[in-house]
């Protein structure tokens, strides 16, 4: 392969036998590593263009032509076809809606439960270590089986959320959950929020064993209450892992599929539809690659503007 | 048993899922080539040399037996030829793609293909099947909806083989004669909820945002065949769909579940003996028959089980099933067509239809033979009688999802049927119209 080749021929031990004394020396040095390091992630480059750079220049390419497979004859560049479908069809705004509804809500929730049992776990307790592996286990679920079993606990008549409800006297106990607009949300929301909250935690968790108990000793001694030493040193030092959580969780909250596609199939009629849902409903349905290209097009370009904005608001420093 | 495309969901998925949980992933999936040319490659050989052919086909358990059974009767028949069996996932949607794979590749294998009823006219139309035209076969022999899946831009492109069908299940024990009409199904169920208080409801069907509320939507009296596409708005199909929504809503027969159920959540309810109607498919009528260690397996039902057309204004059935075809590309045609003719012979298709309880495509299976083995036979007829295909077109998978959602919308109470119909209507008829003139 490739990789081997150019780690190989301009090897570090030939290039300084060749290189001047003297002042020139470092420099040359400095073009060793460069180039040793660029040895160095050449396979990952590699990786990277394969499977990132190709599919989405491929995408854009799709995206300014007719190309579905069922309709050979009708093929070619389309100029902006595509994306005014996007905005003139009845199904991509909408989407747009619930999508970034569902992100705002699902992380919302997420990041406030996540960072509580962070912080439960960061106690120190009897039997830590079982409950905080317990925790964790939902996220070790594929959610293709979590939303199974979602399902079937929201199901009217077998399900185990009625069930509860009717045995408690609560209200809502004959609710037809994935019925109706709002309930179906919910149940998303859940399944949804039972899958990833403990990613949230497992990720704050080891942001806050990062931050060294002595700062905390010296709050005490100080007379801080509980709540001020949680404004002034955990958020603030928590916030590189809070950042980390909150990126991640946006961006894959915001091409959420698998729950969609299992729990409701976008319905009821098109309430809960989502971009990602949609999108596999061009390419994989309709087999539509121009409209379907489009539709990721627009996804990636929604996920470059959240991965900016975080980015902003965090100010992260760039290492030099 | 084999169902249908809609079972293929879960496993679909992990094709989807890798595909959309990265947008930029979805792109890899798909290559962008067309099919193949669909001119014969390669030279034929002679149906009497010593060839191999290859036969690419679904099924496991029961189902599988019969097939090797039937390959090893065929070798006997026809000592030159060898069959060597090709399994394809027994899940629809991933054999489609297998297929697919094949045929996009260009080979020249498998030589003889099982293809679900709605893939035919996608497969004809990228030139993938050979036309069986000229060799005359003889359609009249199996029933005429099924042979219509076969069928594209004139010419016969795949044969029956086994049929599969939507009707409506009624006990006996509580209904004393199958409904004539919708309105006697509803007083029907209703009488029969309020007489036995062990009844959950009075009709179950697959309601979910799926395949199988496309069938329902059908077997109950939709027309949504090619031709009633350019327009779906019609009295027949607000009727169809007006009623799926008020058994739920006000009449009450059917559960509000229902708008999440497919057909192992109304095969459920049917067995467990919790509704005296179930719409569903012939494979239930074995299992409400069958039994384990002598016994009935589903007391419920076991004895007490009818099966109808849907009683709708001209009673019709969704069409589900297998067709057999011929690979483009295959140098070994005439052995091929040799294979098929056997498989659609009488005595094949009563041997599998006992074996395997996979209902025979030909008319004339339906003879004493078959009845004494298995007499439900008799009454299933009735049903495949009366199959209509869903619409025989390369767009079908869109067209489907667009009736899936409007058929959603208007059981969860979103929108009126007959708004539903109208909204959905210039974009069923747009894509009908896009398929029809390539």
């Amino acid at each position: 392969m490739t990789v081997s080749k150019t780690a190989t021929s301009p090897g570090p031990r030939t290039a300084r036998a060749g290189g001047p004394p003297g002042g020139g020396y470092g420099r040359s040095l400095l073009a060793q590593d460069r180039r040793f390091g660029y040895a160095l992630i050449a396979p990952v480059l590699i990786v990277l263009l394969a499977i990132t750079a190709y599919p989405l220049v491929y995408n854009v390419w799709n995206s300014f032509h007719h190309d579905n497979l069922l309709i050979p004859y009708l093929r070619g560049f389309s100029g902006l076809t595509n994306y005014k479908e996007l905005f003139t069809n009845d199904q991509f705004l909408p989407a747009l809606v619930h999508t970034v509804g569902f992100t705002v809500v699902s992380v919302a929730i997420e990041t406030v439960i996540g960072l509580s049992l962070a912080v439960a776990l960061n106690k120190r307790f009897r039997g830590r270590g079982i409950v905080r592996a317990a925790i964790f286990i939902p996220w070790a679920v594929p959610t293709v089986v979590s939303a199974e079993l979602w399902r079937s606990m929201f199901d009217p008549q077998q399900g185990f959320v009625n069930y509860l409800l009717s045995s408690l006297h609560l209200p809502l106990a004959h609710t037809t959950w994935l019925d109706g607009t709002w309930t179906a949300w919910t149940a998303i929301l859940i399944a949804d929020a039972w899958r990833n909250t403990p990613f949230v935690a497992i990720v704050l968790l080891a942001g806050l064993q990062a931050i060294p108990s002595d700062i905390y000793e010296a709050a005490r001694i100080d007379g801080a209450s509980a709540w001020r030493t949680f404004r002034k040193i955990t958020l603030p030092l928590l916030k590189p892992a809070l950042m980390v959580a909150l990126i991640f969780r946006t961006l894959q909250s915001f091409l959420v599929f698998d729950v969609v596609y299992i729990m409701t199939s976008g319905g009821p009629g098109t309430a809960t539809n989502v971009l990602a849902y949609l999108d596999w409903k061009a390419f994989l349905v309709a087999t539509d690659f121009g409209y379907g290209g489009a539709v990721s097009v627009a996804l990636v370009a929604f996920a470059l503007i959240i991965a900016g904005i975080y980015t902003r608001v965090f100010r992260i420093e760039q290492p030099a | 048993m084999k169902l249908w495309p809609g079972n293929g969901r879960r496993q679909a998925l992990a094709v989807a899922s890798a595909c959309a949980v990265a947008a930029l992933g979805v792109a890899a999936c798909g290559s962008s080539s067309g099919g193949g040319s669909g001119t014969s490659a390669g030279k034929q050989v002679a149906a009497s040399a010593k060839q191999t052919i290859v036969f690419a086909t679904q099924g496991l358990g029961g189902e599988g037996t019969a097939t090797k059974a039937a390959v090893a009767a065929f070798e006997k028949i026809h000592p030159n030829i060898k069959v060597q069996i090709l399994s394809l996932s027994p899940t629809s949607d991933v054999a489609l793609e297998q297929l697919q794979h094949y045929f996009i590749a260009g080979s020249a294998t498998p030589d003889v293909i099982t293809t679900d009823v709605t893939w035919p006219a996608t497969f004809a139309r990228s030139g993938w099947l050979d036309n069986l035209s000229s060799l005359h076969p003889d359609t009249t022999a199996f029933f005429a909806g099924q042979v219509a899946t076969g069928q594209f831009n004139g010419g016969t492109y795949a044969m029956p083989w086994f049929i599969n069908a939507e009707g409506l299940y009624y006990r006996t024990d509580l209904v004393k004669t199958p409904p004539t009409s919708v309105s006697q199904l509803v007083s029907d169920a209703r009488t029969a909820m309020a007489r036995d208080k062990s009844l959950k409801e009075g009709l179950a069907f697959e309601g979910a945002e799926y395949e199988g509320a496309v069938t329902a939507f059908q077997s109950m009296g939709a027309q949504i065949s090619l031709k009633d596409l350019s327009n779906i708005a019609t009295p027949a199909n607000t009727t169809a769909l007006n009623f799926m929504s008020s058994a739920i809503h006000s009449y009450k027969i059917a559960p509000s579940a229902v708008t999440g159920w497919e057909e192992s959540n109304v095969q459920a309810a049917w067995l467990s003996g919790q509704t005296p109607f179930a719409l569903n498919w012939p494979y239930i009528y074995q299992l409400s028959e069958s039994k384990t260690g002598g016994k009935a397996a589903y007391p419920a039902v076991a004895g007490k089980t009818g099966w109808v057309p849907f009683p709708s204004a001209t009673p019709q059935s969704s069409l589900g099933g297998d067709d057999l075809a011929i690979n483009a590309r295959s140098t070994h045609k005439a052995a091929a067509w040799e294979f098929i003719q056997y498989l659609d012979s009488a005595s094949a298709q009563d041997t599998r239809a006992i074996n395997a309880g996979d209902p025979p495509s030909l008319k004339s299976a339906y003879n004493s033979a078959l009845y004494a083995a298995a007499p439900y036979y008799k009454q299933e007829q009735a049903v495949y009688n009366v199959v209509v295909p869903r619409p025989v077109t390369p767009v079908y998978p869109s067209i489907s999802s667009q009736l899936q959602t409007m058929i959603s919308s208007v059981l969860s109470g979103q929108s009126p049927a007959a708004a539903a119909l109208k909204g959905a209507a210039p974009t069923v008829q747009q894509l009908y119209q896009t398929a029809s003139t390539g």
